[in-house]
């Protein structure tokens, strides 16, 4: 499979890793061969259509700073829309900076992809949280395959958990904590009894949280998570727009105690029942979902099945390439399917 | 004789060369000869219109002023220094400004709908032959003979919409070609018609793709039931080798259908294999012939011919820029339908096969494709077949070339293909894949880039194919 990857962060050098460290193991067990024939990151791109040296594009972006510095392969300058509109490749994996005010310009990336009939896979949730209904009919419209999960919960599969796992029952109800980083806000606030700002500032500290943490700490970006489950488990034509969202700003060691008292907890919660919604709310301790740390959880209430709860680590980039592999080897295994039918 | 001619591109650039084909067209009809002259584009200009297309369409206005001029000027030059009556010329000049006017419009048009359809890319590639024929139809008329300008049109062949690579209704387009070209001929009026270009029922023009010119010559041969069609060329027709490898190649003399078919697949200039079509049920023959050496037999194309005592191989060509795919299994063994797996996701990513061979052992199977779908084929089959146990390894080579020894007379001779093959391993050839089509026509095989030459000529000289 002949991949481009637009944005060599963490996430994108993770993703790099794994092909190298795990080559024969994809190649033996799934008959997975990819090949990455072009990356774009802020410098340029470097592209080979036979497939890149992938220890090499590491290399270069940890001494140099970017692929593009590649003495033969680099292409200092050159646009990710120019790269998945000028190359021949099955796949793109988008894996740029998330943007929710427009969700540009992995927008016009992934339309581009489709345009020009590649799948596309991405851990990015602003485009998604801003115009899923508009790529699930683009992708379908292209006959190309469209997969996200790495954009809610990282690693752990609540997209697929609920898609297939809970596959013809139905889903009524889901609220879970969306967020590992307000999550570790809050249980250090129970914990150590201190207040919210110094909490954030050891979050910081620990890498947990942005120097800007307003995309966490405002709930924005549970509540993208909350759009992308709605749409996809549940089948809501849902944007942000549609989500009421209030964040852990002005949560005091107070509502925390006096919860506390009652024998409660204070988390941040998003829901999908009759309407979308991400705030403080107060659950019991004993709940599945009072997990602490940087953890996720979501409980997905079914009408026969009942209630599930799953949870894992939300965040990493480890865990997001992850599941960008799992996205891959699925399409792969799709495609496959179309050949050999069961 | 009923005759029809086709002149290629290079025939007819130059004022020398424009007088040449007229003569040629004139000095046959002097003979007693019915001629129906079928013309393409002048040198470059086809390419030169795509390109202004794909301008418009990016919506570039400035390119149309200077592009507009250098064609005008070409032409109306041309018609000037080759048309020596001047009601002629005059006559001429205005064909061609009409005709470069309704171009200008109709690039300005695309230009404002931003949009380059096949069917208007069909209108603006017409342009070359409509600018072209008229200079010869000139060029006739003032050697005194009577003339007739028509379009593929006009001349009556009607096609499908399939533009870009239209198939012309033939049933149609023999009645229709018939009832317009044969009244003129009886009258002794030359008919001089575009290549490459017709229309739908509907009258919106169209192309007929690869095969362009000779095709339209054909059809027209096929619908008058012409005894022959003489493609003009700058060659003196089919050579037993391309001559930049064998410098002692020789042109052969008379060749069937079938074999000028298996030779133009597998990368002699030959004509396409759709050209040939329209004639393969009648008795029209075809000749390839050297407009720079009229006199030379040139090579005459026949539908049946008789095979002399001792001819085997009668030409060598080569396919340059292959690849080769070779899938391996152990348990393809004995595993019916996996060849129709691969051909399945080859068929449906839009790559055409060359070449196939599979040992009885069935434990591989090689393809052989073109280079530049090379990557394309071998991602599409990794993930359709791999990962499923019955297909454990999928390999490219990227540098390698088909070779193919080509003729009628292998057919029941033995030990063609050791010949062949021992001729190749003296110089040291590794050859990577073989394939032999049970017509026995020919006998293809892979070799390394590196040794294409080498190998084309120790076959050349193993059969002596420049002593024929």
């Amino acid at each position: 499979m002949r991949i481009i990857l637009i944005g060599y962060g963490v996430v994108g050098q993770n993703l790099t890793r794994i092909f190298i460290n795990r080559r024969a193991e994809l190649f033996n067990n799934y008959g997975f061969r990819p090949r990455v024939i072009a990356v774009v990151d802020r410098g340029g791109a470097a592209v080979n259509p036979k497939g890149l040296d992938l220890e090499r594009l590491l290399l270069s972006k940890r001494e140099k700073g970017t692929v593009a510095a590649d003495s033969k392969f680099g292409k200092p300058g050159a646009s990710a829309i120019e790269m998945i509109e000028s190359l021949e490749a099955e796949a793109v994996v988008e894996a740029s900076p998330t943007n929710i005010k427009d969700g540009e310009p992995a927008l016009s990336y992934i339309k581009a992809a489709f345009r020009t009939g590649k799948h596309v896979v991405t851990s990015n949730k602003g485009p998604l949280a801003l115009a899923m209904p508009v790529l699930t009919e683009l992708a379908e419209h292209n006959r190309v395959y469209f997969r996200f999960s790495g954009s809610v919960g990282a690693g752990t599969p609540f997209l697929e958990f609920a898609k297939r796992c809970l596959f013809g029952d139905r889903i009524i109800f889901i609220r879970g904590i969306l967020n590992g980083t307000t999550n570790f806000i809050l249980t250090e606030m129970v914990e150590r009894g201190v207040s919210f700002e110094q909490a954030l500032k050891k979050a910081q500290d620990l890498g947990y949280a942005e120097a800007d943490p307003s995309m966490d700490i405002d709930g924005f970006d549970a509540a993208c998570k909350l759009v992308i489950l709605a749409n996809w488990v549940m089948g809501k034509k849902v944007t942000l727009k549609d989500v009421s969202i209030q964040g852990i700003r002005n949560i005091t060691r107070n509502d925390i105690e006096s919860a506390e008292k009652e024998g409660f907890t204070v988390k941040l919660i998003g829901s999908i029942g009759d309407k979308l919604e991400v705030k403080p709310t107060k659950i019991s301790k004993e709940e599945p979902l009072a997990v602490g740390g940087t953890f996720n959880a979501v409980t997905f209430v079914s009408e026969f099945a009942g209630e599930q709860t799953l949870i894992g680590r939300g965040a990493g980039g480890v865990e997001t390439a992850s599941a960008i592999l799992r996205d891959l080897l699925d399409i792969k295994q799709k495609l496959a399917a179309r050949v050999w039918p069961e | 004789m009923k005759i029809v001619m086709k002149f290629g591109g290079t025939s007819v650039t130059g004022r020398e060369n424009v007088q040449r084909v007229a003569s040629l067209i004139t000095s046959n009809v002097k003979l007693g000869h019915k001629v129906v002259a079928v013309i393409s584009a002048l040198d470059g200009v086809t390419e030169k219109l795509l390109e202004a297309a794909e301008l418009a369409e990016k919506r570039n206005r400035d390119f149309i002023k200077p592009f507009k001029q250098e064609i005008l000027e070409r032409h109306l030059n041309l018609a000037s220094e080759s048309l020596e009556i001047t009601s002629v010329r005059k006559e001429v000049h205005e064909m061609i400004t009409e005709t470069v006017d309704e171009l200008e419009k109709v690039l300005t048009g695309i230009i404002y709908v931003g949009e380059l359809t096949p069917r208007s890319k069909d209108y603006i590639l017409s342009f070359g032959e409509r600018l072209s024929a008229p200079i010869i139809y000139g060029a006739v008329k003032c050697l005194g003979f009577e003339a007739k300008y028509l379009t593929g049109a006009d001349a009556g062949i009607v096609t499908d919409s399939n533009f870009g690579e239209a198939s012309p209704l033939m049933n149609v387009t023999e009645h229709q070609i018939k009832a317009r070209l044969l009244p003129l001929l009886e009258k002794n009026v030359i008919p001089i018609v575009t290549g490459f270009i017709a229309a739908t029922q509907e009258g919106v023009i169209t192309t007929l793709g690869r095969g362009g010119s000779d095709y339209t010559a054909t059809i027209i041969g096929a619908s008058i039931e012409a005894d022959e069609v003489w493609i003009w060329t700058d060659v003196d027709g089919l050579m037993t080798a391309d001559p930049k490898i064998v410098p002692k190649a020789k042109t052969i003399p008379e060749i069937s259908f079938e074999e000028a078919l298996e030779m133009a697949v597998f990368g002699a200039k030959a004509m396409h294999p759709r050209a040939l079509e329209p004639i393969m049920d009648k008795q029209t023959t075809v000749k390839i012939k050297n407009i720079f050496n009229p006199t030379a037999p040139g090579t005459m194309l026949v539908r049946e011919m008789r095979i002399k005592p001792g001819t085997t191989v009668k030409a060598v060509t080569l396919l340059r820029d292959a690849g080769v795919i070779t899938l391996s299994g152990a348990s393809m063994i004995g595993t019916p339908g996996t060849a129709a797996k691969v051909f399945d996701v080859l068929g449906k990513n839009g790559i055409n096969v060359l070449m196939i061979s599979q040992g009885a052992s069935e434990a591989n199977i090689s393809i052989a494709i073109r280079r530049r779908v090379l990557d394309r084929a071998v991602n599409a089959l990794e993930m359709a077949l791999l990962g499923r146990g019955l297909i454990r390894e999928i390999t490219a080579e990227d540098d390698v070339c088909i070779i193919s020894a080509v003729g009628a007379g292998m057919k029941n001779t033995p030990g063609i293909a050791s010949r062949i093959f021992t001729a190749v391993a003296r110089k040291g050839i590794n050859v990577r894949m073989i394939a032999q089509g049970s017509s026995e026509l020919n006998i293809s095989f892979v070799v390394k880039e590196a040794d294409a030459k080498a190998a084309v000529q120790a076959i050349h000289d193993e059969f002596r194919l420049d002593e024929v």
